[in-house]
């Protein structure tokens, strides 16, 4: 790439740290090797030799298992001519955007060699604030994805270039009726292109517009209420009062980068205003951002309109009607919408423009307008346009078009109705070509495959919103013979020549671009990634006006169907991803599949399992929507609204065998693809995109249909059989803001006591603290001290998280057979529990002596739900230590529990004997045994570059597990070592806390008085899981809060002077 | 020799002369072996070859072929662990502390009780090892200094105080064993014919010449031997009892373990002392030396030991519900209500009741009631083993994590293989080796011999 | 007068011991006796002195429990000490508790062990090594004395008849 541009090295340089101009100067800045370290003489006298020596053990150690295990010998070629800016051993870091056509994220990109191997969010500069979504985080897994066409293709022969530029340019500009079909472009310079690309067309060109998840209805609804048809910004940080009829916002629903972070501001209870946003959702699948409010009601499609309606009519001071079960909360959100007026925001996920009308009404009658909601900021994504596209397939099956281009859409799988599919079999179209990087199941209909970059390959720009520009930089030399799609596009329309790998055409293009719409420093933008855009570009005022409803969704008959997106999978982009399909739904905990989604109560009723584990399958059922029916097995999912059921859209790619990636398929027990009926590797799940209802050309993401039995099981991998926390309080602690704002600490967050004897040999009671059997080592102002805290209120499940960790520390992808045998890799994972009808909150028993376990093992209709990331808690009494016979995990001073992987023999004691079941044991030799290498790109030989060098690969046979990134602070004491300054607060993060959109994850020195950890640890709502088995975790959680009113709750949370019968002492 | 009540019931019947005893014990050993042995064996046989190719795959592939998870860590292999080191309880015991007691009842059997517990010792010692991910670094867990300095083992991990206290008992009785068998290998050494049995005989018998300063050390070996046995068979299976005893899982962590196991292991011995015995008394026609008294013995041992095991299970859930914590109370719960109610049922059928019916003079007599529920008990503390390591850990702190456990045939596979190298040992030990300690069953002949207690001059003949 | 020994065989360990007392008492000194059980009470007729293998025991059982002492506290508490779980091990003693089983261990394994290899050396009974009991009966069901007329002064005339009266149901005499 050119070497033009300003790098900045981290977030220093960024600010200009006074440490970084120090370090800038030195020449040799890298010179900290380990050797020059170890040779420091006043290591020798430091009293903490031993400690660093086994913390660089450990740094050796890794070279040595590498070189020990079974892995072939991979040689290392040193540089012949070392590029300047790359420095062997250090990571580089590029700040860019990502962009896929349904997520937008400013994102910073960790390179080491010269390879993207980590992607977190850029905190300091663009709309997203820092926050990402696990497809965003895994996408980096993409980029060495070996099932990626690597050079053009024609007629799915390889091809040259050279070759299949004039052929199709020519194709093109004497083309009479040409059309590019893409998903919404938000390049200014790829828009551009585009034109000129239509300008070289001899006869009519068309560009289409189309997403696989359609918002038209919010454009179609704003056209009618303001005149012209746009996607505002919405600003759930400033909203009091959140209403969301069936909009997963933290997840899948329009922006979810730019909302988690929004809705993470408002979800503390010490906020210094006091306040706590209150979330009604009004929702049939439970999403994430059900899973997540204060009152959450199981409301059906067919409900959304009437309680819409109701809730308007009550703002204004009108009576409506509303189904019962509905009514509760429906006023309950009415009340809190009229006390917080116009800091509230009402959202409705539904594409429908009458729903969308009513939504607009709402929040104009509550001021939103202007608030939480900012008409003049334009989201630019989402321009879908379904009615032009559905024209343009009669058109391409009646043989109308000479030329039809794929760019970054994939309609064959995507599009409800199956007219493309055939008119492309059936070469309806002279010429076809497709710019998706795989031979997917457009691409493998087109004559011609013109492979575009990865976004980290690419140089591109984009305008996500009409008052901001972000620009993404390549962090990688494209690894194959493909070609930007903004260069394909100028050079067929003649506007440029090829530049191959090294092609300057798209950076030339986008600084042209650039120039025309700011006047910014083009360097300083590349350096942040970003710019907002003056004022000046938006135009004069838009007014609401109230006008009549279109068309609201028609009746259903029969069950209502819901075709969802999972956080993971979205609508398929990423189908190919491991990581992500072996990601567990944040909701389900189901890997790899999708599956109907229906409430256990009606289950049971209906006689379908509702209980499954490693050897017990799930009952199949059939659900049939006008004419298309899918068999798949049936999921309990409580507080599915009763009558309906749920199907995640994304599933069932290449069915057909397209190329689509090794991991998109089902694997077979012993390795291999599980097959097909049409003898093909059969894909995983189904594809339920044809059950969308298109009426009048709007897509409907609901449709009523027919669920009938189908006989036999099918086996499904979860992470979580068990659902309930069996009212454990020691584990999760729940309470309710006014609890929290009225009560002391002892009535929602109890100490563990023990009794013992005072001096005066009396009863007393004392925390479990101070009980201790030995006079431990000191871990308290001794050095660092690791430690962490996690807020159960903030943290919304996303699981950002957990892939983060997997990215960071090379866990391996074990595949669905293993993952159902209860064997996921996963350090880290995220414990989701519901309540039970016997819990009056979960983790708290509404009645101790009365308490049945059995009732309690089942999940309440629709319960309340708690997201608790659990990864190893490093305790100082470490249980798992004690019992190796061979020393392999000690306790490094630092509070760090240590694993040492080449001197672990694999005896599973320290699993069997830690009581978070946080460790994870290499069954087989994960990296090189052919059940896993075949079918998983992350262990293929391409797939390997994205391995992070700073971590081990683990052989067989060894226990592994979180080490709270003990890399990161390797490097980061190695730093202030150099710097001469000791470890700043929030200099060292571990990937789990990169990532989290809401910073639930604290992490830091807690003996650092000073320090975020030691405040988030000795605040009111902190404590420790498992507290009284007295094995002094160096992990806090806090106290879920909950803004809603629960009575029971209020009643058992009384602050106690004694504790007889205190929480872990009934039975 | 000291005297013995006349009234007592002989322990030796029939009118057996030392040689007639000579005879009896060396026929089988001279003679042909019966069609039948060769049918045993080679079933024994094949079954280990079948176990001993699970063990390779398990070697070759991970210890993934197993039924294991995230959650169960242990689940058939260190239950088999705990279940063979328990049979291995009987032998020493029987040699060790009855000879301290002076029970003249246990020379009949202790022999091949040794012999048994010595097999079943070899088998418990193959699942610690194949257990582990890494076999080929086992050895790590000897006190050596690793390859970068001074990094020893964890003195602290119960699992070394295993390493530590298994190779000691193996060792011991090994050498208590065979320091018994020099003197009888001397005797078939001089009676036999064939040049290479009299060879491999007299190697074996380390030209033991049966002079009476021998016979004086011979004796005071045995006694401290004895001595030295004795708190080792209580000690191993205490310390194979702290490797639950010390953890922090509900079920596992309970202090009542080491007796409770220890009684266990005897419990489990003696049954499968019985199994054994009962059947090589027929198949090799020691009727004579081993009959319905040494039944009755030890019997009454399963009865008490049985009883002192029904105690712990009571005395278990009693505390798991006095105790009134969370986790331990619903581990208990789980054991008896849960998904793996069965196993609990099949423990306390087999371990509490069975045992109590030995309290009736005639069943403990009965060989075939005892045969019948020898077999009961040690199917009984299989289940026992299982129940305390899977039940506890499959439910434990974070139900997040609970699972379920199905063993894979590698599992059975290896479990069955055991077995079948147990007995292709044990069929090997009765055709080549005396199977009654010849120089101790002579020595109380007079004693408690039928034809010298029945003969008039049996008091003044001494 | 040549040098024989003389082997008297019984075929009860009763009579023999009889049969030893009577020519004990006649000043005859006998050598060794042969039998296939221990003949309890024989030996200080003869006058075989009681082994000392028991304090040999406990010696080696000291040196086993000195060996597990030092060395595990030089193993865990001066050579590389570690953070074990919060264990403390700034001392022995604070530590001892985890120590105790591996110590009796160790300290059986010695003295058993270290016994068993003493009591085959002093006997000379090794892998390999050739019987010595003059007739193979004797690990059966023949007990015999051994008398060496070197050690006696009485001719060997006297000595049969002495014999005789101890009703022997062999005698063997050789030359050495």
């Amino acid at each position: 790439m050119a070497n033009t541009k300003k790098y900045w090295k981290g977030i220093d340089e960024l600010n200009e740290t006074k440490s970084f101009q120090e370090s800038k100067e030195s020449e040799f800045s890298q010179s900290n090797s380990i050797e020059s370290f170890l040779a420091d003489d006043q290591l020798s006298e430091s009293s903490t030799g031993r400690r660093d020596f086994l913390k660089f053990l450990g740094f050796s150690v890794a070279a040595a298992t590498v070189a020990a295990c079974e892995a072939p010998v991979i040689k290392a070629v040193p540089y012949v001519m070392k590029p300047e800016n790359v420095t062997p051993g250090m990571p580089t870091w590029y700040a860019s955007t990502y962009y896929d056509g349904a997520s937008y994220a400013s994102i910073l990109v960790k390179t080491r060699e010269a390879r993207p191997i980590f992607i977190k969010g850029n905190k300091h500069f663009g709309i997203t604030k820092g926050s990402v979504t696990p497809p965003i985080i895994a996408s980096v897994l993409g980029v060495y994805d070996s099932e990626r066409i690597k050079n053009p293709l024609k007629a799915g022969k390889k091809s040259s270039w050279a070759a299949v530029d004039k052929e199709i340019s020519s194709a093109i500009r004497n083309g009479n009726k040409v059309a590019l079909i893409s998903s919404t472009v938000i390049s200014p310079s790829t828009l551009s292109a585009i034109s000129e690309l239509g300008s070289a067309v001899k006869g009519e060109f068309e560009h289409i517009q189309y997403d696989a998840i359609s918002y038209s209805a919010m454009r179609n609804a704003n056209e009618l209420n303001f005149g012209k048809p746009f996607i505002p910004s919405y600003d759930f940080s400033k909203a009091k009062t959140i209403v969301s009829i069936n909009a997963d916002f933290l997840s899948t629903w329009l922006m979810p980068t730019e909302f988690a972070a929004q809705y993470g501001e408002t979800r503390n209870p010490e906020s210094d205003g006091g306040w706590m946003s209150k979330h009604f959702q009004f929702e049939s699948v439970m999403s994430v951002a059900g899973s997540n409010a204060d009152y959450r009601t199981m409301t059906k499609p067919s409900e959304e309109e009437a309680v819409l309606k109701y809730i308007l009519a009550g703002l204004r001071g009108m009576s409506g009607t509303i189904p019962s079960s509905l009514k509760k909360s429906a006023d309950l959100a009415i009340k809190s919408l009229q006390e917080n007026g116009k800091e509230s925001l009402v959202v409705c996920g539904t594409n429908n423009t009458g729903l969308q009308q009513l939504a607009n009404e709402i929040n104009e009658h509550n001021g939103a307008n202007g608030t939480t909601i900012d008409l003049y900021n334009e989201l630019q994504m989402f321009q879908s346009e379904e009615a032009k596209l559905m024209n343009c397939v009669k058109g391409i099956s009646s043989g109308k078009y000479d030329v039809v281009l794929f760019y970054n859409s994939n309609p064959v799988y995507s599009f409800p109705k199956d007219e493309l599919k055939k008119a492309l079999k059936s070469k309806k179209v002279k010429v076809s070509v497709s710019l998706n990087s795989h031979a997917d199941e457009t691409g493998a209909l087109c004559t011609y495959n013109c492979p575009d970059h990865h976004g980290l390959e690419s140089w591109a720009d984009y305008q996500p919103k009409s008052n901001h520009y972000a620009i993404a930089q390549p962090t990688i030399r494209p690894l194959h013979d493909t070609a930007d799609a903004l260069e394909s596009f100028l050079v067929w329309s003649g506007k440029a020549e090829r530049g191959g790998k090294d092609s300057t055409v798209a950076y030339d293009k986008i600084k042209e671009t650039f120039s025309n719409i700011s006047g910014a420093d083009f360097k300083m933008v590349m350096h942040n990634s970003c710019v907002d855009l003056p004022q000046s570009m938006i135009e004069d005022s838009v007014t609401f006006n109230s006008v009549g409803y279109a068309a609201m969704p028609k009746k259903p008959s029969g069950t209502e169907v819901i075709m969802y997106q999972k956080s993971a999978i979205g609508s398929g982009i990423h189908a190919n991803n491991p990581w992500l399909h072996e990601l567990p739904d944040p909701i389900t905990k189901v890997t790899w599949d999708n599956y109907i989604t229906m409430n256990p109560v009606e289950m049971r009723k209906a006689g379908y399992k509702t209980t499954y584990d490693q050897e017990n399958g799930l009952s199949m059922a059939k659900v049939t929507v006008n004419g298309v029916s899918v068999t798949l097995p049936i999921y309990p999912l409580p507080g599915q609204a009763p009558g309906t059921v749920g199907i995640a859209l994304g599933y069932g790619r290449g069915g057909n065998g397209e190329k689509i990636g090794k991991s998109a398929y089902q694997t077979a027990e012993y390795g291999g693809y599980a097959v097909s009926k049409n003898g093909k590797p059969a894909s995983i799940g189904a594809n339920v995109f044809p059950m969308i209802s298109t009426d009048n050309d709007e897509f409907y993401y609901s449709n009523s249909g027919k669920l009938s039995n189908v006989a036999g099981e099918y086996i499904i991998a979860a992470t979580q059989i068990h659902h309930t926390v069996m009212g454990r309080h020691s584990i999760v602690r729940e309470t309710t803001k006014e609890i929290f704002d009225s009560k002391g600490k002892e009535a929602y967050n109890p100490a563990h006591t023990l009794q013992t004897l005072d001096d005066d040999l009396n009863h007393v009671e004392k925390p479990v603290s101070e009980f201790d059997i030995w006079d431990a080592h000191p871990v308290e102002n001794v050095g660092h001290r690791w430690g962490m805290s996690i807020d159960l209120s903030s943290c919304i499940g996303c699981s950002n998280c957990l892939v983060a960790c997997q990215s960071e520390n090379n866990v391996p992808v074990v595949g669905k057979d293993e993952v159902r045998r209860g064997r996921e890799m996963h350090w880290l994972r995220i414990d989701r529990y519901f309540a039970s009808d016997e819990e009056a909150a979960v983790g708290t028993k509404k009645n101790k002596d009365s308490f049945s376990y059995d009732q309690a093992e089942i999940a309440a209709l629709n319960p309340k739900v708690v997201h608790m990331p659990m990864m190893c808690q490093h305790c100082n009494h470490a249980p798992c230590e004690t019992v190796c016979p061979v020393a392999a995990t000690t306790h490094s001073n630092e509070g760090l529990n240590q694993m040492t992987y080449n001197r672990c023999i694999g005896t599973r004691y320290c699993s069997n004997n830690c009581p978070y079941k946080v460790r994870r044991f290499n069954w087989f030799n994960y990296p090189s045994y052919k059940k896993f290498t075949e079918i998983n790109p992350a262990q293929d030989d391409l797939g390997r570059m994205v391995l992070n060098p700073d971590v081990t690969v683990r052989s067989r046979g060894v226990m592994e597990k979180c080490s709270f990134c003990v890399q990161r602070i390797q490097a980061t004491k190695l730093k202030s070592k150099i710097d001469k300054v000791p470890v700043e607060d929030g200099e060292f993060s571990t990937a789990c806390a990169d990532v989290c959109p809401t910073n639930a994850i604290v992490v830091g020195d807690w003996n650092d008085v000073n320090s975020k950890i030691r405040k988030s640890s000795e605040n009111k709502r902190s404590y420790q899981a498992l507290e009284e088995v007295g094995i002094r975790p160096n992990v806090w959680y806090k106290v879920k809060v909950r803004n809603e009113q629960n009575n029971l709750l209020s009643k058992l949370q009384v602050e106690k002077k004694s504790h007889h019968g205190s929480n872990n002492k009934h039975h | 020799m000291q005297k013995e009540a006349a009234i007592r019931e002989p322990l030796i019947l029939g009118h057996k002369t030392y040689h007639d005893i000579t005879e009896d014990v060396c026929r089988p050993i001279e003679d042909k072996a019966p069609k039948m042995w060769y049918i045993l064996f080679g079933i024994a046989l094949i079954v280990g070859l079948y176990g001993v190719g699970c063990i390779l795959y398990l070697l070759g592939t991970g210890v993934g072929v197993w039924g294991l998870n995230k959650t169960i860590g242990w689940a058939w292999d260190i239950t088999n662990f705990v279940w063979w080191v328990g049979i291995g309880h009987a032998g020493t015991l029987i040699s060790a502390v009855l000879l301290l007691f002076r029970q003249k009842w246990r020379m009949a059997i202790n022999r091949s009780a040794e012999a048994m517990t010595i097999f079943a010792v070899f088998m418990a010692g193959l699942f610690p090892l194949i257990h582990m991910g890494r076999l080929w670094v086992g050895y790590w867990v000897l006190p050596i200094p690793n390859q970068f300095g001074s990094l020893w083992v964890n003195f602290n991990s119960p699992l070394l105080w295993d390493v530590f206290a298994i190779s000691t008992y193996l060792s011991v009785s090994l050498v208590f064993w065979y320091i018994g068998l020099i003197p009888d290998f001397a005797t078939i050494r001089d009676r036999a014919k064939k040049p290479v049995a009299k060879k491999m005989y007299s190697i074996l018998s380390f030209g033991w010449s049966g002079r009476a300063k021998h016979w004086n050390r011979f004796e005071m070996v045995s006694l401290v031997l004895a001595g030295l046995a004795t708190p080792l068979v209580f000690s191993v299976h205490s310390i194979v009892s702290f490797d639950f005893a010390t953890s922090v899982i509900p079920g596992w962590h309970t202090t009542i373990f080491p007796p409770y196991f220890v009684a266990g292991a005897v419990f489990s011995g003696f049954a499968m002392v019985q199994t054994l015995l009962l059947i090589m008394r027929k198949a090799m026609s020691l009727e004579a030396y081993i009959h319905t008294k040494h039944v009755e013995y030890m019997n009454i041992v399963i009865m008490v030991t049985g009883s002192i095991v029904g105690t712990a299970y009571i005395t278990e859930l009693f505390i798991s519900w006095y105790s009134g914590v969370e986790y331990e109370a619903y581990a208990f719960l789980n054991r008896a209500t849960g998904p793996y109610w069965w196993a609990y049922f099949a423990m306390m059928t087999c371990n509490v009741i069975s045992p109590q019916l030995m309290w009736f003079r005639k069943l403990r007599r009965s060989l075939l009631f005892t045969f019948f529920i020898s077999i009961v008990v040690n199917i009984g503390m299989w289940f026992e083993r299982y129940v305390i390591i899977m039940t506890s850990l499959h439910r434990d702190y974070l139900p997040s994590s609970w699972s379920m456990h199905y063993p894979s045939p590698i599992d059975i596979g290896v479990y069955i293989g055991t077995i079948g190298l147990f007995f292709t040992f044990f069929l090997l030990f009765a055709r080549f080796f005396p199977v009654l300690a010849l120089n101790e069953i002579k020595s109380i002949l007079k004693g408690s011999g039928q034809s010298y207690k029945e003969s008039p001059d049996y008091h003044k003949n001494h | 007068m040549a040098n024989k020994v003389i082997y008297v065989m019984y075929d009860d360990d009763g009579v023999l011991k009889d049969g030893a007392k009577k020519l004990v008492s006649k000043g005859i000194k006998i050598a060794d006796a042969f039998s296939p059980f221990p003949i309890h009470g024989i030996d200080p007729i003869i006058g075989v002195k009681n082994t000392r293998l028991g304090i040999m025991a406990f010696i080696y059982g000291l040196t086993g429990l000195t060996l597990a002492t030092v060395g595990m506290r030089y193993f865990m508490i001066v050579d590389w000490p570690m953070n074990i779980g919060g264990k403390p091990n700034f001392t022995y003693l604070d530590n001892i508790l985890s120590f105790i089983p591996i110590t009796f261990e160790f300290t059986v394994l010695c003295a058993a062990h270290g016994m068993a290899i003493t009591y085959l050396l002093k006997n000379r009974t090794l892998p390999g090594m050739p019987a010595q009991n003059p007739d193979p009966r004797t690990t059966d069901d023949k007990f015999v004395l051994e008398i060496r007329t070197a050690d006696n002064s009485i001719d060997e005339k006297e000595l049969d008849e002495l014999i005789k009266d101890t009703g022997y149901i062999e005698i063997d005499k050789k030359n050495i």
